[in-house]
Order: C-alpha cells, then structure tokens, then sequence
C-alpha cells in the first residue's frame, strides 16, 4: 500500500538521520560542518510535514517535537538541529496564525501589556484544520532553506565593510563562514591573515592553505603564541559553533583564551556566524554540550598505561557576552546585547525547552 | 440590596493591611493592586477621568502606608491598565464590568508569576552548588524550595541585612525545608565571595536600565561579585518594573529610599540611613522574570510595549 511504504520510507530517512547525528560527532561522519546538518535537518522536517500523517497544526507540532526531541538527544552537541526544529515550530505557528486571519506575530511573545489587556486564561491549541496549511507550511520551508543556501554569501558580502588595507587580522581554526568572509574581502583589499592553528586537530593548517592559494598573506602560529602575538593584531575574526542566548558563544577549544588576549589589548572581537546558530540556551544550563573526543590525536594508541589519567579531551570552550564587540550574520552586524532581540523573532519562548 | 459605599482613606488602608496581614506570602504590589481593585469597585465616580483622579489619590494614601518601590509599581501598572481598557470602551459601566473582569484574571496571573520564574531559574542551580543571597525575598526562597525539589544538594549563605536583620527570617525558612545555611555579616561579603559560586537576590523593582532597587547592600554584593567574577542573577516578577531611569545613587527618589514613617516625622533626611540602593545593569548576569529569562538590556524592551 503506498501509504505504508511512505511511513516505512520516512521512518527509515529519520532513523539513517539519527544514525548519522550520532556518528557525525566523531567529525568523521558525513554530516561536516553545522551548515550541513541545518540543511539536512531542515530536508527532514519538510518531509516529515510533507508525509506523515496529521490533521491539525497541533499534532504536527506534536510529531515535529518529538522528533526534534530524539535528533537532540543522538547528538546533544549539536545544537543546530534543535534550532532548526524551533524555527519550524515557528513557522507552523504562523502560518496558523496567518490561516486563523488574526495578524498575531507580535502579540505571541507573553509581555507586560499583554497581561494588562488579554481576554482569557486560555491557550491556543491549535486544532482547527485549514486546508492550505499544508502547503502553506512546506512553502515557508523552502524560503528557509533558500535563507540557509545563501548565507555564507550574505555574510562575505559584508566584509568589505569591515576590513581595511593594510590590516593585521587573527582567527583560529578553520571557519568556512570565516574562510569565504577574508576571501570576499581579499578581491579588492591587501592584508595580512595571521592563524592559530588549533591543537590537536590543527584546522588552522587547513584554513592558512585554502587562503593563501587566494594570494592572501597567511601565518600560521601555535596556542601558545596567541597572546604574544596580539598586540600585532588590529582584528580578531573567528567563527563559533554556537550563539547562546545571553549572546555568549560556544566554541572551539581556545576561544575563550583568544578573547580574553583580545580584550587586554583592546582588539576588536568580530564574530561571523548565520542566524541558524543562534541558540536559546543559556551556559550553564546543560553541561552535556561539551564534545569529548578520543585523546589518539594527543597521545598515540601505544601508551595503555597513561589513558587512566586522559581519558577524553574537551574541544568546546564558553565565552561571555562582554568579550565580544559584533556579531556579523546573515542579516548584518548586531551587538551582543540585541541577541535577545533576534531571538524573540526567531523563536517562540514555549518552544525553548523541546 | 444597598450597594457598598465609596472607600475613603481610613477603610482602604485598613483593607491594604489586612490583605498583608491574612497572606503573608503575598507580595506588596499585589495587595497594592487587591485593594485598588475593591476600591474601583466601589468607586461611585460619573466620568473616567474623575476614576482616575480618585485611583491616583488612592495609590498615594497606600504610598503613604508603605513607601516601598513595589507598591509603587504597582499602582502605576494599575493605572496604566485603566487607561489601556478605558481606550477600548467608551461607555462607563461597561468600562468598569471589563476591568473588573480583567483586574481579577490579571491577579489570578500574577499570583502564578513566582511559580514560574523558580520554573525558569532552578536550571541554573547545580548540583553541589555555594550559592549566597542578600536579606529576605520571597521569590529567591520559592527558587531554592524547587531546586531542593529537584533533590539537588546546595548550600546558602545569607546576609544578616541590617537595620532590620530579614536575612535571619530567610535563614529560618530555609532551615524549614532542610537546606544548610549560613547567616554571614554584612561586611563579610568580600570573605565569603571566594567559596560561593553564584549570586541570586530579589528585587523590590526593576528599573528601565535593567538595574534594580533593592535592600541596601545589594549594590555592594553585586560589585564584589564582579570583582571575583560569580554570576550575579536577579529574580524579579513582572509587576515591579517600573518607569525609573537612576544614573545613581542619589538619582532614586527619597520617598523610596526611607520607609514612609521617617519620611513624615523626620525633616532633614541627610542623617537617615537609606533602605534601598540602585545596583546599575551593568553588574547583572540575568534576570528571571515570569516573562522569560531576560538580559538586563532585555528590560527597557519589555517596559516599552507596555507603555508606549
């Protein structure tokens, strides 16, 4: 029955995703990189709207939760997947909104003035059916994803703006979002590129070759000379994993240090990351979004005996909000204290805790 | 069957008191907010105007009996939500049929307030965790009964708090629901900050910068805190943000700083002690409000929808 092979077909597709997200933390699955996984994530989700079976915006939201709530728990590390599945639930709420004919999009947040002048006690629950929206739904996804296909772009548009001729910037590791900003800068600007390389998996190697075949002028330098080397340095610009919602960051192993460098020299800390990382948690929250990998990149396989002292190495590192002097994104440049502002427009507070 | 009459001074105090009296877990703005709505229920007033003549004049009679910030935001977000409905209905009676209704879910709302930002705030609270808070709230115990709730294990310092030493009563109730505590000087906060690992206090009102006005001390902890880098987290319900914007110390007004005794029988205040301090937005991690976890420059955001 072509029903039934539809939800095997989707069951399967969801499994292989989990199956994926739990290996992909490794960095050795096929899911690289948070863009992929926003991408694929959200493939997911339209399919799921496109083919399991639901008759109200409610239980769509219901299925999508507790999905969401299982990609979450395969890889809690990755917080793009989560974010991915608010973004959705936001859509659908909309769209009901905008079915319903109420012109609800601001008055969703719960607010002071909203307390004062609101009827009922009662909660929206979504039941009633609509017949587009369905079609509705799918339609929103798409512009999402077209959103999420063109923001390494919108970022690197931006870059001319904020790099000058002649100036020395730092980052560490390997960024993409990073990697094509100095490359958009580089086709009308000449400066200098300094990278840390970021032990053990030493991305910044990867970074400093795919930008000096640009013609860029790179340095690679070790952790341990970050700081000497920062007062050098007009500009620190480096990618992260996550935004949190105070406007801190989660991010490569080494970041904190990097900023903190940066705020003893005063050095401006730019941070380039797509709206799809920003995140509603808060730090210290969860400690279970530290990835620990396996020390064989520190210590060879051979040496049985020293692994009862390093059993796992920490890769992520938490900074504050006051470290940092501008978010570049998609939609431009934000300081860290409007996060809150674009968090309210991206996500519903009910959908914080899946 | 005779209607009950207008509430002069004497009756609206004596209603103010024993809302206080009968809950003593009620917060002040809300009793503020009790009695302003039995007193408009009672109002006989022809126009709306005059209703809101006489609805000043009773937030100023309660002001009078308790000179705290909370009472005042109250009756200002009480106001507010006059003016607000009185926009919507023309027609007087129907006008007051609607606030009655609304003024009764409003308070059944915020009566749920505390629960949720304890909700919101005992995530942050780990296991094992030092924590230290100033004087005695309401919400800041209703935070540490649902973490002990959730079975995780922490200990409390608490500030004796003078004049008034609250911070024994916080110490008392603590003690109740079995949670190891503390009480340290106040002048001890510097000795004490090196052990604890975060710092939760209440806030009497929250100011438009995302500061707060609290019990004198307050500013001193948030300062020392910063100089020993601990989070320093504020719960708050909504009701007391209010339409303050202090640069300073001497910018919060006097009939907040001293309580509403000393300010009627004492003439030259320079050689009182003040009740409250301004602590600045800058010293505050986060506030946990019932509206959410905000940053501090979350706050003005939030006071503008409400009165603009």
């Amino acid at each position: 029955m072509p029903g039934a092979d539809k939800e095997t077909d989707l069951t399967e597709r969801i499994e292989a995703f989990l199956a994926d997200l739990k290996r992909g933390g490794s960095g050795t699955g096929p899911l690289r990189g948070s863009g992929e996984m926003a991408r694929e994530t959200t493939y997911l989700l339209r399919r799921i709207t496109a083919q399991a079976r639901w008759s109200s915006a409610g239980d769509l939201m219901e299925i999508i939760r507790n999905e969401g709530r299982r990609m979450t728990a395969a890889q809690p590390s990755e917080t793009t997947v989560g974010n991915m599945v608010r973004r959705v639930l936001k859509i659908i709420r909309e769209e009901y909104a905008r079915s319903r004919g109420s012109s609800e999009e601001t008055e969703q947040q719960e607010s002071l003035h909203k307390l004062l002048t609101a009827g009922e006690l009662s909660e929206e629950n979504f039941r009633q059916h609509f017949v587009l929206l369905k079609a509705n739904v799918i339609e929103a996804i798409n512009e999402l994803l077209t959103e999420l296909d063109g923001t390494t772009d919108n970022i690197a548009m931006q870059a001319l703006e904020h790099i000058h001729s002649n100036e020395v910037i730092m980052t560490v590791g390997r960024s993409r979002t990073v990697e094509a900003f100095l490359k958009d800068a580089a086709r009308k600007r000449k400066f200098h590129v300094i990278v840390a390389e970021c032990a053990p998996f030493c991305q910044g190697h990867e970074m400093a070759t795919g930008l000096s075949k640009v013609g860029i002028e790179t340095t690679v330098i070790a952790d341990a000379a970050i700081f000497a080397v920062m007062s050098r340095v007009n500009k620190v610009i480096i990618g992260t994993q996550t935004v949190l919602a105070n406007g801190g960051l989660r991010a490569v192993n080494g970041t904190h240090s990097v900023a903190l460098a940066a705020r003893h020299h005063s050095t401006p800390l730019i941070i380039c990351a797509p709206m799809f990382k920003l995140s509603p948690q808060f730090p210290n929250e969860e400690d279970t979004f530290h990835k620990f990998v396996s020390p064989h990149e520190v210590l060879p396989f051979t040496i049985l005996c020293i692994l009862t002292f390093l059993s796992e190495l920490k890769v992520n590192s938490v900074s504050s909000p006051e470290l940092i002097t501008l978010f570049i994104s998609n939609i431009g440049g934000n300081a860290p204290s409007y996060i809150y502002r674009l968090m309210s427009e991206l996500y519903h507070p009910e959908d914080h805790k899946l | 069957m005779q209607q009950p009459s207008k509430m002069n001074e004497e009756e609206l105090v004596e209603y103010f008191r024993t809302q206080m009296r009968t809950d003593p877990d009620m917060a002040s703005a809300v009793a503020a907010i009790r009695t302003l709505l039995e007193f408009l229920r009672r109002d006989k007033g022809e126009t709306i105007l005059g209703l809101r003549e006489s609805l000043k004049w009773a937030t100023d009679c309660l002001t009078e009996v308790d000179s705290s910030v909370a009472v005042s935001s109250g009756g200002e977000l009480f106001l507010r939500f006059i003016s607000l409905t009185s926009l919507e209905h023309q027609d007087l009676s129907r006008c007051k049929k609607v606030m009655e209704e609304r003024g009764e879910l409003f308070l059944e709302k915020i009566s749920l307030s505390r629960t949720k930002v304890a909700k919101l705030c005992h995530t942050f609270i780990k296991d094992g965790a030092k924590i230290l808070t100033h004087s005695s709230s309401r919400v800041v115990l209703r935070v540490l009964e649902k973490a002990a709730a959730e079975k995780k294990r922490f200990t409390v310092y608490v500030t004796e708090s003078q004049p008034d030493t609250a911070g024994k009563q916080m110490a008392d109730a603590l003690r109740r629901i079995n949670v190891p505590v503390t009480v340290v000087l106040d002048a001890a906060v510097g000795y004490v900050l090196e052990k604890v690992d975060l710092v939760i206090v209440g806030a009497e009102g929250v100011v438009e910068s995302g500061g707060i006005i609290n019990k004198i001390g307050t500013y001193q902890m948030a300062v020392c805190s910063k100089a020993h880098n601990k989070p320093f987290y504020v719960v708050a319900e909504s009701f007391k943000f209010v339409r303050l914007y202090p640069l300073n110390q001497q910018d919060v007004p006097d009939r907040f700083k001293y309580k509403a005794d000393t300010l009627r029988t004492v003439s030259d205040l320079s050689d009182e002690h003040p009740m409250i301090d301004y602590t600045p937005p800058s010293l505050i991690t986060l506030l946990f409000t019932d509206l959410g976890v905000l940053t501090p420059s979350a706050v003005s955001d939030e006071l503008i929808k409400l009165y603009l």
